[in-house]
């Protein structure tokens, strides 16, 4: 029976194409603003978490806004290095400068740093050596270039015979001793691509200050990110005795931050498409009031042979939540096309010479699932009342009517 | 067998009441064809409509086969329209969307036939009243007759005990007319009950017992 009153209303949604299609444009337009918005935001949510927890979670940044008058020194923070839940601390102070070699100038980023840092940023070699504390110590003139620096300072040169070669750097020459492999990290964005690492002090001594304004901590392990915390606010809070002094991020809680506003912004987004699908609902009322007066007589018909309030009811009902549903098919087909197309996009807008890789946009499952309740949904709600005048309309009257 | 007994049925029109049917008393033994004439507005279309069960009585009892309709549901008079009832309508009132044989098939899904079940009875339906040949042709691209037939096949296609046709041949002409009710003479000789309502007395005349009404009473036998 229910196959059967399915039939029934393809065949007389099929009866009138145009309008059913008209009738369906708001679901159409309600379900793909719904799944392409969701699935845009999901999708760059996910690409942002993904890249921040690349960088690991165990991972604290500290940032000192106010030393008081007494500067952090390199030799304090081996203090902290000691420290049974800490693992590594990496100082780093971050400018940009030119690199020249032979006749080619790059615009780089100059951190200055230590060994530490290339294990707290999982950064692997691709050739060459890192930093080590020698360099730091002697002021060293070194320097590890980024993959992407390498490649474009010393283009036909395997990665093999890089190490050794000099490099001019805002006019001070360096050796490059290593290169880095190639990253995909959040670090490695745009023009930060184009890194070289230096050692601390030397940045240090050509900024003139030694002084130490930021620094990465990790900890030991995962499982202990909690005590290293503490241990680590206890050391700043004992060196600085000021909790303004310093600012501690860590970056799960940057992350959790970050995907809870972007979830927001998903529900918001979701919730303005519900809207526009809502009000596609009432054009399907809309619509289905007129049918049923149009096809009074033929409701006077089916009862006259024997159709119950019921099936009349069912009839109706159905051909609203098929139309709702055949409009959500579409609206999720061509949402389907414009994430295609968005990525088409966005991938032909990324420079084939970077490495950066695009995000791609992809269906949300959930939200296909969602829109496909809830155009079920709406179609039986603004269904009910058009199929309830149907199924109450007398037989006789319905029979006479013109 | 079909009894109305003392059956009233008045219709509010404005202020006024108008009796449409007054006190009617009338009994149809199976396998009868009765002729009810009457001028229009004589009452006749509902003493048709009451003894279809598509309207109820205000007062009198309406006995079909023995059972009294006034109690029944909305849904159980559905289902004795579509078991015991079959109706042939003057403008045939078939679905224009729907093909001849879906117009026959729709009674037996209705009834929750299944499709095999339902297959063999329309065709045999269609054979009938000799429409077998355009089945898959819809009511605008067939001729009034043969859509009056299509209407009588979905009116039989159900084996229902009464046929009430309501001035059948009334959009027809003479000839085709007379074609159609000589097919449902051939129904009455199966040994349905066939009730035809007609305002005219040539027609009426064909039929086994005419009954004139006029006014809302029963005139003359």
């Amino acid at each position: 029976m229910i196959l059967q009153s399915i039939k029934m209303a393809l065949k007389s949604i099929l009866a009138n194409k145009m309008r059913a299609f008209l009738t369906m444009l708001g679901i159409i337009i309600g379900v793909m603003a719904l799944v392409v918005l969701v699935s845009l935001a999901t999708s760059a949510t996910s690409s942002v978490s993904d890249r921040i927890s690349q960088l690991g979670n165990d991972l604290f940044t500290v940032s000192i806004r106010d030393d008081g008058g007494k500067p952090l020194k390199m030799d304090e923070l081996d203090a902290l290095t000691a420290e049974d839940t800490v693992g590594s601390v990496a100082p780093y102070l971050q400018s940009s400068g030119n690199v020249k070699q032979g006749t080619s100038t790059v615009r780089v980023s100059i951190t200055g740093t230590n060994n530490a840092y290339f294990s707290i940023m999982s950064s692997a070699l691709a050739g060459g050596r890192l930093l080590l504390q020698p360099d730091l110590d002697n002021y060293a003139h070194v320097v590890v270039l980024s993959y992407e620096a390498a490649a474009e300072l010393f283009a036909n040169v395997p990665i093999s015979d890089i190490p050794g070669q000099s490099i001019t750097l805002d006019d001070l020459p360096y050796q490059v001793v290593g290169v880095l492999a190639e990253n995909e990290s959040v670090t490695s964005t745009g023009m930060e691509s184009y890194s070289v690492y230096v050692p601390f002090t030397v940045t240090a001594r050509m900024t003139g200050s030694s002084d130490i304004t930021s620094f990465y901590v990790m900890a030991t392990d995962a499982s202990q990110i909690t005590a290293a915390e503490t241990a680590l606010n206890f050391w700043l809070l004992d060196r600085f005795g000021d909790t303004d002094a310093y600012y501690v991020q860590n970056m799960e809680t940057l992350s959790e931050t970050l995907s809870s506003v972007q979830d927001t912004f998903a529900l918001l987004l979701g919730g303005i498409a519900g809207i526009s699908l809502l009000v596609g609902g009432i054009g399907i009322m809309n619509i289905m009031l007129v049918s049923v007066t149009e096809r009074t007589r033929e409701i006077g018909i089916r009862k006259a042979i024997g159709a119950t309030q019921g099936s009349i009811m069912t009839q109706f009902l159905l051909e609203a939540m098929v139309l709702c549903l055949i409009g959500c098919a579409i609206g999720i087909i061509g949402s389907g096309i414009v994430l295609g197309i968005v990525n088409m996009i966005a991938s032909s807008g990324t420079d084939a010479s970077s490495t950066t890789t695009a995000t791609t946009y992809t269906l949300s499952g959930t939200v296909i699932v969602v829109s496909v309740v809830f155009s079920t949904v709406v179609g039986m709600v603004f269904g009910l009342y058009p199929a309830q005048k149907a199924a109450r309309m007398h037989p006789i009257e319905a029979l006479r009517y013109e | 067998m079909i009894e109305l007994i003392d059956i009233s049925k008045t219709y509010h029109l404005g202020d006024s009441d108008v009796y449409a049917l007054d006190e009617v008393n009338l009994s149809i033994d199976d396998g009868e064809f009765l002729g009810i004439v009457g001028p229009s507005g004589s009452g006749k279309s509902t003493l048709m409509n009451i003894m279809g069960v598509l309207d109820v009585a205000d007062s009198g009892i309406y006995l079909l086969d023995g059972t009294s309709v006034e109690s029944y549901s909305a849904a159980e008079l559905a289902r004795i329209r579509n078991r015991h009832i079959g109706f042939v309508f003057q403008n045939f009132n078939l679905i224009g969307r729907m093909s001849i044989e879906e117009n026959v098939e729709l009674p037996l899904i209705y009834r929750g036939m299944k499709a095999a079940e339902r297959g063999p009875l329309v065709e045999a339906a269609l054979e009938k009243v000799g429409l077998i040949d355009r089945r898959r042709h819809t009511p605008n691209n067939v001729s009034g007759g043969q859509q009056q037939r299509a209407a009588i096949a979905r009116a039989l296609v159900t084996e229902p005990s009464l046929i009430l046709a309501d001035e059948p041949t009334g959009n027809l002409d003479s000839h085709t007319g007379a074609e159609i009710v000589q097919l449902l003479h051939e129904l009455n000789a199966t040994g349905r009950t066939i009730v035809l309502i007609t305002h005219d007395s040539t027609l009426a005349a064909q039929t086994g017992r005419t009954v004139h009404i006029r006014d809302g009473k029963v005139a003359a036998e």
